[in-house]
């Protein structure tokens, strides 16, 4: 005999998912050149510059393309930076999105949530990775917090009825700010725990302090033939309010005469001023 | 003889659990939502063993399960115990040369396509729900979900529990069958056991100092799934 047991959400496909994350750490804080690229060695292009870098292994010149060297050194101006790139997802098994494989660590990994308002928020999240054998414990720390500051970023897979991937959305993209190692010992078990904290980008450029300074030596320090700060010593203590409304009576220098209440009008006799008005 | 053969061997009751991680939320309007977690859905086994294990004669039992405590996963099969053997067995109507001449032509999530099918009748059974399959030599056990008749084509089509969970390539490998499948499975619950003293009479006569081991807690095994 043969029963079909109807699904409880009215026969309705169940919401099939996972999450898959993908965390790059940097490993240099200076980008290296195209030149002294090392096989076997992972990079994400910074600058692509005139190189070819498709001819070492990466998919395309595109800045922010992650690829594997696949020779020593190339030519050209473009500057890559060495990074390691994990990737590992809650899945059953082992996905690719994009051309990138994620290792599947199933119950193992846990998301926070993530918030996804209409207008751009900044907003936190965290990860969870249980059953952290210690050498793992060992290579995070061996990193000596260079997981700190790494990318990440969090895409949900969608599985179709036969459980196979179907679609895949971004839902978070940051930075990981902090990172805690728990060990808990309870009996005769023992388990470890590695929490990842990650604030999205507008978190970080809220706390992001950067820019130029309105002075000369500031704006010279990039361009050293800027002049447009050049004059701006002649300007030192006065007082401006911009946006403000005009004041009456107000003296302009090299101009005989101030202003009159509602401002001057515009002689419409060639060659002729009054006082309060301007040629 | 293995630990946890013998434990399955010797179990009194069994429990089977591969159900599907499952969140389950009911709208304001009460209209329940599904959502379910794709995990490899390892079998689980409760085991629960007999009071009556004595142990002068089971102290190789016991060193082996201390041993193998909680961490090292063991092949275990229910074909190898005539008081087992018919819980997995075979509801189809092929022959064992005719299962052995089948193999797999892909795999994809739960859909299972095998190959070189016999030449019987196209109203003729497979397989029946509840069926075990085993792909090759790897001990992960899927189960056929409905009754798979033979059909008139080269392949035929099977729906199992769990998705493909092996890593390997699984094209042209060979399958196994009901009770004849494996599972690798290891025990992180062992159970401590106590020994309640008891003299029993030898065969030669002599009277023995003796035990009877008591166990603490049901068996518990699981599906090694990690190494899939």
């Amino acid at each position: 005999m043969t029963t079909s047991i109807p699904a409880v959400s009215g026969n309705k496909a169940n919401v099939t998912t996972a999450e898959y994350v993908k965390l790059v750490i940097f490993n240099e804080y200076n980008p290296t050149t195209a030149a002294n690229i090392i096989a076997n060695t992972q990079y994400e292009i910074k600058v692509s510059g005139n190189t070819n870098w498709t001819t070492v292994g990466a998919n395309s010149n595109t800045v922010g393309t992650i690829f594997t060297a696949n020779a020593n050194g190339t030519t050209g101006t473009g500057t890559a930076s060495n990074v390691t790139m994990l990737t590992f997802s809650s899945s059953y098994t082992s996905d690719t999105i994009g051309n990138i494989e994620y290792n599947p660590l199933g119950g193992l990994l846990a998301v926070g949530p993530q918030q996804r308002s209409l207008r751009v928020t900044s907003a936190d999240t965290s990860i969870q990775i249980s059953g952290i054998g210690g050498n793992n414990i060992y290579e995070i720390l061996e990193s000596q917090g260079k997981i700190r500051g790494s990318k990440i970023e969090i895409t949900r897979g969608f599985f179709n009825n036969n459980v196979v991937l179907a679609n895949a959305v971004v839902r978070f993209t940051g930075i990981i700010t902090n990172y805690s190692i728990q060990e808990e010992r309870e009996g005769v078990e023992d388990n470890f725990t590695i929490t990842l904290d990650a604030s999205s980008y507008k978190t970080i450029l809220e706390n992001r302090i950067a820019g130029r300074k309105t002075n000369k030596s500031s704006w010279q320090f990039f361009d050293t033939t800027d002049s447009a700060m050049n004059n701006l010593n002649s300007l030192a203590g006065f007082s401006f309010d911009f946006g403000g409304d005009p004041k009456s009576k107000t003296v302009v220098p090299g101009y005989n005469g101030g202003g009159v209440p509602g401002g001057g009008s515009r002689s419409t006799t060639p060659g002729t001023t009054t006082p309060g008005q301007r040629p | 003889m293995a630990g946890l053969q013998t434990i399955i061997n010797n179990a009194s009751s069994l429990t089977i659990d591969r159900r599907k991680v499952v969140g389950l939320q009911i709208t304001r309007n009460e209209i329940p939502r599904v959502t379910l977690t794709p995990t490899r859905q390892p079998w689980k086994m409760e085991l629960e063993m007999p009071q009556s294990l004595t142990y002068y004669d089971n102290r190789d039992l016991l060193e082996a399960l201390d041993t193998m405590d909680r961490v090292s996963p063991e092949i275990v099969t229910f074909s190898s115990n005539a008081c087992l053997s018919w819980i997995f067995r075979y509801q189809g109507t092929l022959t064992q040369g005719q299962l052995n001449a089948m193999s797999v032509q892909s795999f994809v999530g739960n859909q299972l396509v095998l190959q070189t099918l016999p030449g019987i009748p196209s109203n003729r059974v497979i397989f029946e729900p509840n069926d075990l399959i085993q792909l090759g030599n790897y001990p992960y056990p899927f189960t056929s979900t409905t009754r798979v008749t033979r059909g008139i084509g080269s392949t035929i089509t099977v729906t199992t529990n769990r998705p493909n969970i092996l890593s390997v390539n699984v094209v042209n490998l060979g399958i196994t069958v009901g009770n004849a499948c494996d599972f690798y499975m290891f025990c992180p619950n062992m159970p401590t056991y106590k020994l309640i003293p008891g003299g029993v009479v030898r065969a030669n006569g002599t009277t023995v100092n003796n035990a009877y081991i008591q166990f603490n807690d049901k068996f518990v095994l699981y599906e090694y799934v990690g190494t899939a």
